[in-house]
């Protein structure tokens, strides 16, 4: 692979719009980058993941630091779900190598779709108001967050655990594969199974991204999938992308959130599904 | 509620290993617009470097290669979370939190393999 220094800067930018939308959506970046790096930028699709592992450490770390300030992520929801995610991102990182190109983008096209179809379905979906706060909670994983727009403190907490804990599982494995934070996999968990407010388990996904892909980046690393070179600029854009998305956030109604990102990644989704189809468009 | 406390104390890990890695990989990306991304600020010979291999970190820092400093950002990015996780276990041991010390803990253990055992 040969970059120009003005392909670079092209990467840079790129990145920093990935990053922005990654941190919007309440996933990663890496699940914009790794397509536009193979489709677009002729990546090989390992090493592709291999950078996109790293700014996803990068991005869930950035935005991390404004939503623990917030006070949506739950820590203990976060840790305890972490033992599944990192078991699966060790697996799925462990395996990657042996999986061909076409099932890999094959994946994270329905990876695409999955984060896609879920936005629409919850576009109208008013987060705090369902919680079922009289449901046992023997591990504690409840909490509160106040809600900037509806003026109130909201209190959590989560149901049918165990489905939440296996979907987190899955999330890693997914993570591993394709180098991506499984995001989407991750707030379908908590805010779908687990039905934890939505602004509660985007803040929590962001806050065990970084986690998940500590799991998987060394296992990269070890097999030279993570080349300094492609991902200095990607990790640099959407570093920056991601901050500035997590300054924005706190601003915006969930269906602000949701419109700008449906229609993108949508797009993306779809030419990476006929790709790993084999069509090229 | 402690929990609070250690929300600030995570967000403050957070931030210096996003920041301290985000200066290395731009003077790294910056300094490659200089003498490339296979060159030196001090123009020592090279030997041919690997931009996928980390071995002799230390000695390429020395000697100002632009990708040195990448790969230096890149390990202290990496090493975030790791930090994070073992900050958290000690959060939830001093709140006397015994399960979630333990699972904190379980956390980290399978993070710390992850690095060791698997080539």
């Amino acid at each position: 692979m040969t970059l120009s220094a003005s392909g670079d800067l092209v990467l840079l930018v790129v990145s920093a719009a990935a990053g922005l939308l990654g941190a919007l959506g309440g996933v990663g970046g890496g699940l914009i980058i790794v397509p536009v790096l193979t489709l677009v930028f002729g990546v090989d699709i390992h090493v592709a993941a291999g950078a996109s592992i790293v700014s996803v450490i990068a991005t869930s770390s950035g935005a991390a630091v404004a939503f623990l300030r917030d006070g949506w992520a739950n820590i203990r929801i976060a840790m305890f779900l972490q033992i599944a995610t990192v078991i699966g991102a060790i697996v799925g990182a462990l395996v990657a190598p042996d999986v061909p190109a076409q099932i890999l983008l094959l994946t994270l096209g329905i990876v695409l779709l999955i984060s896609v179809a879920m936005q629409v379905a919850r576009l109208n979906d008013e987060p705090g108001a369902e919680a079922p706060a009289a449901s046992p909670d023997p591990l504690r994983l409840g909490g509160e967050y106040f809600s900037l727009r509806l003026q109130r403190q909201i209190d959590y907490r989560p149901t049918r655990v165990s489905a939440g804990f296996a979907m987190m599982a899955v999330a890693g494995v997914i993570s591993g594969l394709l180098g991506i934070g499984s995001g989407a996999l991750k707030v379908l968990a908590m805010d779908g199974l687990m039905r934890l407010p939505m602004k509660v388990s985007s803040a929590t996904s962001n806050f065990m991204i970084g986690v998940t892909a500590a799991a998987s980046v060394g296992i990269y690393v070890a097999r030279g999938y993570v080349d300094a070179r492609l991902v200095a600029p990607v990790t640099l854009g959407i570093l920056v992308g991601a901050v500035v998305g997590a300054r924005l956030l706190p601003r915006l109604t969930n269906r602000h959130v949701r419109l700008v990102f449906v229609p993108v990644l949508l797009a993306i989704a779809l030419e990476t599904l006929l790709r790993g189809l084999g069509v090229n468009v | 509620m402690t929990d609070a406390r250690l929300e600030r104390l995570m967000s403050l890990v957070l931030a210096i290993g996003v920041i301290v890695s985000a200066v290395l990989i731009t003077l790294g990306f910056a300094a490659s617009f200089v003498v490339g991304w296979a060159g030196s600020l001090t123009g020592a010979a090279l030997r041919a470097a690997d931009a996928t291999d980390f071995s002799g970190l230390l000695s390429r820092l020395a000697d100002l290669q632009p990708l040195a400093f990448a790969q230096a950002g890149l390990v202290v990015l990496i090493a975030t979370p790791v930090v994070r996780v073992a900050v958290t276990a000690l959060g939830f041991w001093r709140e006397r939190d015994a399960l979630y010390a333990v699972i904190t803990l379980a956390v980290l253990a399978l993070l710390v393999a992850s690095f060791v055992f698997v080539r």
